[in-house]
């Protein structure tokens, strides 16, 4: 190992050192010294080094609790009141005993549960189309581009067009009657038995393009031996994608898995507003949390705000407890 | 009660027949008109001595076409007055009118001006002190001038400047169909049981009887308040209702199942469910259907559209046993002052030059729409159908109800409930349950609200 270099108390790492991520319980990074007592790096130098810490880390310590802790200390406090206007009065935990009760709550919440059913349909669906990509079938790049194209609509665009096309009387249904398929034209937007499913099926058709660009990059970037070793083994197609082409893109899988599952927890508020005019209808049957936050908060004749912040808080601390339980599960894994 | 209303809904407006005894008697007096053009309708304006910048927040040409260029000829006209006054009109949408408004006059930021709907509409957000009082900063003698003013009147004070009319709402039928299924043009159906008669040879005729878009919600609050005031005497009745009542009680529910009556047989469009409200209104000036209901404000634009031989036009057929059966609904559209406006004086003058006679004159030759004050010239109103509308509102006015209700049980009991019982989701009885749970809801979440409602007594 080269010469120990200190320099302000900070060590440098040596030209061989190894990325920290690889390295074993107890080991120590090429390059970076433990500090022994007595060293430079163990005497009064570490404090001027914490000091110099806080100074560097201040300015954006001090933007994101601006941000983010202020609003959501806000939020908390908020949660405790009923807030009319310029007014606030301290109501304890009414707020939350009320949202608890609420029945729009509770379907909002099992909206929001029942589109997560879109995450593995959006997963197969983009692995599929990708390895049908990969794959190299005649026109591959055109269809990348047109597959890819709803990803970068704008989702009012998509929303109102939607709209639009799958109403009672619209495109989509004269379409299904003029082939003779009219029992199958149902008012996609009308009922609120087909309203969440329609709305999902929008927001499959917008985000799958997403999915195919990540895997098909991926795949692209894949070394050809492996498909080929696997092949010369006799491997079947099937058994080729399933062996070899998923495992490889497990890392990209997760993130996707991840990204969605954000998107459809706490991203469909611009789908559910345009889809159903704001009102999350028919009835309740398109409500989600964020627009039940939203109605509550603004909604015509609404103004609660107390209310508001309450389901706020509810979801925030739901989310809370939800990152927990992902990173325990992470840290196993890892072991 | 009834009287009182019909003697403010729009008081004798066309007619000149009642003397005006205006400025006298409150939101419960007969407002006639009296003056013709020319007439000032303002004391002396006030002229600033430093630049003053005025914004008004409002929604266009939504229901009154040509609003928007009327607005801003009245900026100009305003400005050329008072050069030291600039105003900028901001225009919002449907959804973002109240919503935007209630976040920007939460942080005390916004307009000077807010276009706001009657009634809730506007106490609403004077109860959230959103609003500073209108009759601060205009007399009396003025304001008593306008139309429905006293829906905006609470604890002895204006807080909003009812600006152009909405009758609430008449229903335009095609004479056409109408004689093409057999039915006399010239005589509408008046009774609920004419009514349904009528749609139902037109149904048979293969006409679709009526008309309607429930998506975005609104079009459940405009049959709750042709209907559902059928049993009422007043809106004061309601309004005890709302605080303390049983809307599950027949003689507030039974609008309910008279709708899904019309419902079950048939007479609506399919897709009243998947089309908007303005789409599914523009079904009847396609001829595609028989019946259907518009805002007041804009019915030029629906009988122009057909042709003005074409249209006839009628009440709401009466099943109920309430004062307000058989009446007319009105309100007005109004302008408010912001609590937190630094130039409440000349957002308050300005607001008033929109009621001087050139103004209200050119605003009804460009919308169509009847100002809401009793100067207007009843003369310059030269359409049958509206002729006949205003005879109704001034001769038979009622409490348009909607107004007189949170707003919360309109989107999620009236708005909702109607897209459910019209989409075969819910039963007749589980929509008037839904609408009683809401209204227990309101008074569970928003106290403050409910001790408001007891003390608003829109009848003095």
């Amino acid at each position: 190992m080269e010469a120990e270099r200190v320099t302000s108390g900070r060590e440098l790492p040596s030209s061989t050192a190894v990325p920290a991520g690889r390295l074993g319980r107890g080991e120590t990074p090429a390059g970076l010294v433990p500090r022994q007592k007595g060293s430079l790096s163990a005497g009064r130098r570490p404090n001027r080094y914490a000091w110099e810490w806080w100074l560097w880390v201040a300015p954006g310590a001090v933007a994101l609790a601006f941000v983010y802790l202020y609003p959501v200390l806000v939020l908390f406090r908020d949660s405790l009141y009923q807030i009319t206007g310029y007014t606030s009065t301290f109501v304890g935990l009414r707020n939350y005993l009320y949202v608890l009760r609420d029945e729009q709550f509770h379907a909002a919440i099992l909206h929001n549960v029942l589109l997560l059913l879109c995450v593995p349909i959006l997963v197969v669906l983009s692995l599929v189309l990708a390895i049908v990509l990969y794959e190299r079938v005649v026109g591959w790049q055109f269809y990348r581009t047109v597959l890819f194209l709803p990803y970068i609509l704008a989702v009012p665009v998509a929303s109102v067009v939607f709209s639009h096309l799958l109403q009672y009387g619209g495109v989509v249904n004269s379409f299904l009657r003029y082939i003779g398929l009219g029992w199958a034209a149902v008012d996609w937007l009308g009922s609120p038995k087909w309203a969440l499913p329609t709305l999902m099926g929008i927001i499959v058709w917008k985000e799958l393009g997403f999915g195919i660009v990540l895997f098909l990059a991926r795949l692209l970037s894949l070394p050809q031996e492996l498909f080929e070793a696997a092949r010369v083994d006799g491997a079947s197609w099937l058994q080729v994608h399933r062996y070899v082409t998923v495992p490889q893109l497990r890392d990209v899988i997760g993130f996707y898995v991840t990204v969605e599952s954000i998107t459809m927890l706490s991203w469909v508020f611009n789908y559910v507003y345009i889809v159903s005019n704001g009102t999350g209808g028919p009835g309740t049957s398109t409500l989600v949390t964020e627009l039940y936050v939203y109605r509550k908060a603004f909604g015509y004749g609404a103004g609660v705000l107390g209310v508001a912040s309450a389901a706020s808080v509810l979801l925030f601390l739901g989310s809370i407890l939800m990152i927990i339980w992902n990173l325990r599960r992470q840290k196993e894994a890892l072991g | 009660m009834l009287q009182k209303f019909r003697l403010t809904v729009t008081a004798a407006l066309l007619l000149g027949l009642v003397s005006s005894t205006a400025g006298c008697g409150g939101g419960k007096t007969p407002t006639a008109p009296r003056e013709g053009p020319g007439t000032s309708a303002s004391a002396p304006s006030a002229q600033p001595k430093e630049p003053v910048k005025l914004v008004m927040w409002w929604w266009g040409d939504q229901e009154a076409q040509g609003a928007k260029q009327w607005v801003d000829e009245t900026i100009q006209e305003y400005q050329k007055l008072h050069p030291e006054v600039t105003i900028e009109a901001v225009l919002q949408t449907t959804d973002g009118l109240y919503p935007a408004f209630e976040a920007a006059a939460k942080a005390k930021k916004g307009p000077d001006i807010q276009y706001l709907w009657g009634g809730i509409n506007t106490l609403g957000m004077a109860w959230q002190g959103y609003l500073a009082p209108i009759s601060d900063y205009i007399p009396e003698q003025e304001w008593r001038h306008y139309l429905n003013h006293h829906e905006e009147l609470y604890d002895g004070k204006l807080w909003s400047a009812p600006w152009y009319t909405q009758p609430s709402f008449p229903i335009v039928y095609n004479k056409e169909l109408f004689a093409k299924a057999g039915l006399d043009p010239e005589k509408p159906p008046k009774s609920w049981d004419e009514f349904v008669a009528a749609a139902e040879k037109l149904k048979a005729a293969g006409i679709t009887p009526l008309a309607g878009g429930l998506k975005d919600g609104w079009f459940g609050g405009w049959l709750f308040s042709v209907f559902g005031a059928q049993n009422l005497d007043s809106a004061e009745d309601i309004i005890q209702a709302v605080v303390s009542g049983d809307l599950t009680d027949r003689k507030y529910s039974e609008w309910v199942y008279k709708l899904a009556e019309t419902i079950e047989k048939g007479y609506w469009n399919p897709d009243i469910t998947s089309l908007e409200l303005y789409q599914g209104l523009a079904l009847w000036t396609q001829g595609k259907a028989a019946m259907t209901w518009v805002a007041g404000s804009d019915i030029r634009k629906f009988v122009t559209q057909m042709g003005a031989e074409r249209v006839g036009v009628m009440t709401a057929p009466v099943f109920g046993r309430g004062k307000l059966a058989g009446t007319f609904g009105s309100t007005s559209q109004t302008l408010a002052i912001t609590s937190f406006s630094q130039h409440k004086e000349q957002a308050a003058d300005f607001i008033r030059f929109t009621h001087e006679p050139q103004r209200m004159k050119r605003f009804y030759e460009i919308t169509g729409s009847i100002p809401a004050d009793d100067r207007f010239p009843v003369e310059a109103i030269t359409l049958p159908q509206q002729k006949e509308i205003f005879r109704w509102m001034t001769q038979n006015g009622g409490a348009y109800i909607e107004n007189f209700i949170p707003a919360k049980l309109d989107s999620e009991g009236n708005f909702a409930g109607m897209q459910l019982l019209f989409s075969g989701s819910k039963k007749p009885d589980e929509v008037v349950q839904l609408l009683q749970d809401v209204v227990k809801k309101w008074r569970d979440e928003n106290p403050a609200e409910v001790e408001r409602f007891k003390s608003w007594k829109p009848n003095g």
